[in-house]
């Protein structure tokens, strides 16, 4: 009853505060250029940076420019607005009596704005002034022109510190959503290209923008997208990552289910493909769905450099990704299970190494796998001006002075050190940390029933993978279930001339990359067959 | 194979043979109604009360098969790699398995039946091809058998369907399949794929070791993975790689006859909470499992279950078709038939 009881109050204190809010809105500006001056006053005279600047229009009608100075560009309220303003001007018109000219035609034919316009809400002046715009009262007006002035701090473009090519543009995105869109308006430059804006965060409000092409992506894909962001109910929005905790479809999983990228030339070929990618203000992330397990595993550079090379180092990643998974469980197995599966001469080897080490393998591994998490984190955590001291820390203490302590075997740092430069070798950090997390209980089943253990352990990930969608389309394709147009760009990546499909599975409007034939390998225009010289 | 001697290869040809009769007739009925499962047309055919107990029959028989399987693979694992685990262990964490799994859908289920093939397959090959320099023709001959007895021959074929009988996961998916009316060359592809794998293991084993010798074991296939050697010593035996296929191959076939249990026992009690279902059924399957006082014991049920269960399954489509052609019954409409999805 007392829990009912105060979930009525609460619901009843949220009823009247709305009132109060209500009231609020429909407030509006008199002619009378004080008291509009003191109802917004009253909002933010407690505020340092809240400025009023008065001046004469014309050098006549007393006016009154309100911003907010952390936020505006003070240059260009100099410039723009108080200059041709104050200027005293003859446009009176000597006909007609004592006001001579109206807001519409200060907007319309004397400011130079691209963006301004008329409002008399006191709410909507309150959240034009909040988002940096200059809100200009003048007296004898019961409406205020609103101009856009913002001017934020943003920092430059640099090389995306999380995804690092060799070969291949060096842009990355920033905070800021206009300059992420223009990154990607530059690569895309057709009428197709739709970033519609979505604003989420009941305090924060942050904008948000669904990037997709509207003739390739589904109708049902942009719309489920739209749909999961509207129904997102948070205060707060401060980076693509809560985006992304919200709209994936199997929050418990450890799989992420939503790629992110900082490289704009990923984020145009996800679109081009057929995705969607969000852009969240604030954040420099793009977030692509729907993603499907192998795009973890894949960077730009593989279209960039040739194919043969890129399909050798895509495999090399998976092969990386089944050291960092099994590696070391399997190094359990094997010396506490099962030694006779390995050649004499080695199980030799390893049983001599372990023979001062006081535990048994299982624990011996997981202590190391630990130290080496523990590293990790530290490593991203800490100032860089002490990095220098972890190496000396990690290279020397935990690999060095561990075994000559007996701590633990040198086959066992050997093991470990495999595994982990395993997970290192994963493109995608998310994607990386989680198998390096799924390593644990599959160290401790191999512990306990040795092969069955790691066996099982493995098939109930690939279980669980396999039940995984993201946006609907299984995490596994396009290898479960079997695509072959999708196959060439998986596990390896087939010369572009043959990648002419979009991913089947994203059921693309137009399922045809290029329209017009593709044309058979180049002539040889200089050889000199024809002419018989060779 | 045991019965069979020497006619082994033989005999897994006529078993292979009877087993996709057996199949043809499921997808025939299958394909009369392409919106319902086996536990739905059984009770359009036979009506109500005796659909329904058929089909409870149908459920009950593949809840003893699960557990019988599961004990059949914890012994081999214990038999071969963990002798000195209790055997329970294998067939807790095997059952776990397959209850997390049972209960997603079914495209989830085609695809892990999908991933897991080529895990299956590449090892058995991997054997297959290294046994090659141990083969002894002559102890396959004579084809027939040593003493060609109808009776042995029989029993011999007749374990065979059994060894591949979770083609019969068909009767319950076909209406999920994109095209039921091409369920036919599904089935016969996949059918006839196991059954070439059966066939060349089963050929490969007899002739590599002989049927004197193969009478002494409990899991030949298993010896031949330990006795072969791969060049480069990276690994001293492969067996241990041989047996982790085995265990996904097993979790295969239990995952088809523990879906048909669970996706059964929901369809006919109309009672659509798979996960409910599937935690409940693994209780029962663990004391099937371990019913058995020891290996020679389960395999005598085994062969009983084959025998009266089994084989009366492969012969049960034929009469449900002959009912309803007798009945006149055809396919109905598609929207009276969608309120059990």
């Amino acid at each position: 009853m007392v829990f009912w009881k105060r979930k009525r109050k609460s619901s009843n204190e949220r009823l009247s505060s709305s009132d109060s809010l209500e009231a609020s809105q429909n407030t509006k500006l008199t002619d009378n250029l004080n008291q509009n001056i003191q109802l917004v006053k009253e909002v933010f005279q407690r505020d340092t940076d809240f400025t009023l600047r008065s001046f004469h229009l014309f050098g006549k009608t007393p006016a009154m420019a309100l911003f907010i100075n952390s936020l505006v560009d003070n240059e260009k309220i100099n410039r723009d607005i108080i200059q041709p303003l104050q200027a005293p001007k003859e446009i009176y018109n000597k006909s007609s009596g004592s006001k001579k000219y109206t807001l519409q035609y200060l907007l319309n034919d004397f400011l130079y704005f691209s963006e301004g316009e008329i409002k008399c809400e006191l709410p909507s002046i309150l959240d034009a002034l909040l988002q940096g715009r200059t809100v200009i009262f003048i007296d004898g007006e019961n409406e205020c022109l609103i101009l856009d002035t913002l001017k934020r701090e943003k920092r430059g473009i640099t090389e995306p510190e999380t995804e690092r090519v060799v070969r291949g543009p060096r842009e990355g995105f920033i905070e800021q959503l206009q300059t992420n869109l223009s990154l990607l308006r530059y690569r895309l430059p057709v009428p197709e290209f739709r970033a519609e804006p979505i604003e989420v965060g009941e305090k924060t409000k942050t904008k948000i923008a669904n990037c997709y092409l509207e003739n390739i992506a589904s109708d049902e894909l942009i719309n489920e997208v739209k749909k999961r962001i509207q129904d997102i109910g948070i205060d707060r929005i401060l980076d693509a990552g809560y985006i992304e905790q919200f709209i994936q479809d199997n929050p418990r999983s450890p799989f992420p289910q939503v790629l992110n990228t900082e490289r704009p030339d990923k984020a145009v070929g996800n679109i081009l493909e057929g995705r969607v990618a969000i852009l969240v203000d604030g954040s420099p992330y793009a977030l692509i769905v729907p993603a499907v397990f192998n795009q973890f595993y894949q960077t730009s550079e593989d279209y960039v450099s040739r194919t043969l090379m890129s399909s050798i180092i895509r495999s090399i990643r998976y092969m990386a990704l089944l050291f960092s998974l099994t590696f070391s469980s399997l190094y359990v197995t094997v010396l506490s299970f099962h030694p006779e599966m390995i050649p004499a001469k080695f199980v030799v080897a390893a049983s001599s190494g372990r023979a001062g080490v006081p535990f048994p393998v299982v624990v011996e591994v997981l202590l190391m796998e630990l130290a080496m998490e523990i590293l990790r984190e530290a490593t991203i955590r800490m100032p860089q001006q002490v990095g220098g001291a972890l190496s000396i820390v990690g290279v020397l203490v935990i690999g060095q002075a561990a075994v000559s302590a007996g701590f633990v075997s040198p086959i066992t740092v050997v093991i470990i050190a495999l595994s982990t430069i395993g997970s290192f070798a994963t493109p995608s950090y998310n994607a990386a940390i989680t198998f390096r997390m799924l390593k644990f209980p599959l160290i401790v089943l191999s512990g306990f029933i040795g092969l069955l253990g790691l066996a099982v352990g493995l098939m109930f990930i690939i279980n669980h993978m396999l039940s995984l969608r993201s946006f609907g389309v299984p995490y596994f394709s396009p290898i479960t279930p079997w695509n072959k147009e999708g196959i060439k760009d998986s596990i390896i990546r087939a010369p572009l001339r043959w990648l002419t499909e979009r991913p089947r599975e994203l059921h693309p409007k137009d399922k045809v990359r290029v329209d017009s034939g593709v044309k058979k390998g180049p002539s040889n225009p200089l050889a000199n067959e024809k002419r018989g010289r060779f | 194979m045991n019965y069979a001697g020497t006619g082994g290869p033989f005999a897994t040809i006529v078993g292979i043979l009877i087993g996709f009769i057996g199949l043809v007739g499921l997808v025939l009925v299958g394909k009369r109604f392409p919106t319902k499962t086996i536990i739905g047309y059984n009770e359009i055919i036979l009506g109500k009360p005796i659909g329904r107990i058929m089909s409870l029959f149908i459920i009950l028989l593949f809840l003893v098969l699960v557990g019988l399987e599961t004990r059949q693979y914890a012994e081999a694992i214990q038999g071969s790699i963990l002798n000195n685990t209790p055997i329970h262990l294998a067939i807790v964490v095997m059952l776990l398995l397959c209850v997390t799994t049972t209960y997603q859908n079914v495209s989830t289920f085609a695809y892990i039946h999908f991933f897991y093939v080529p895990l299956i397959l590449i090892p058995i090959v991997v054997i297959l091809v290294f046994a090659f320099r141990d083969v002894e023709m002559y102890h396959l001959a004579p084809f027939l058998g040593n003493e060609p007895n109808f009776k042995d021959f029989m029993k011999g074929a007749l374990v065979v369907p059994m060894a591949i009988a979770n083609f019969l996961v068909i009767a319950m998916v076909i209406p999920f399949m994109k095209n039921p009316m091409k369920s036919m060359k599904g089935a016969s592809w996949g059918y006839g794929f196991g059954a070439l794998i059966l066939l060349v293991v089963i050929t490969m084993t007899i002739a590599v070791f002989g049927v004197e010798e193969i009478m002494q074991m409990f899991w030949p296939t298993l010896i031949l993975g330990r006795m072969i050697q791969v060049p480069a010593e990276i690994l001293s035996r492969i067996d241990a790689i041989l047996l982790i296929s085995y265990i996904y191959g097993v979790f295969t076939t239990l995952l088809s006859y523990y879906f048909i249990v669970v996706r059964g026992i929901c369809e006919l009690f109309r009672f659509h909470n798979y996960r409910i279902v599937s935690i409940l059924a693994a209780p029962i399957i663990f004391l099937v499992a371990i019913f058995p006082e020891d290996i020679f014991t389960m395999y005598k049920y085994l062969l009983a279950v084959t025998k009266y269960g089994m084989l009366p399954l492969l012969l049960y489509p034929f009469i449900l078709l002959s009912i309803a052609s007798i009945r006149g019954l055809k396919r109905l409409p598609e929207s009276e038939e969608n309120n059990s999805l």
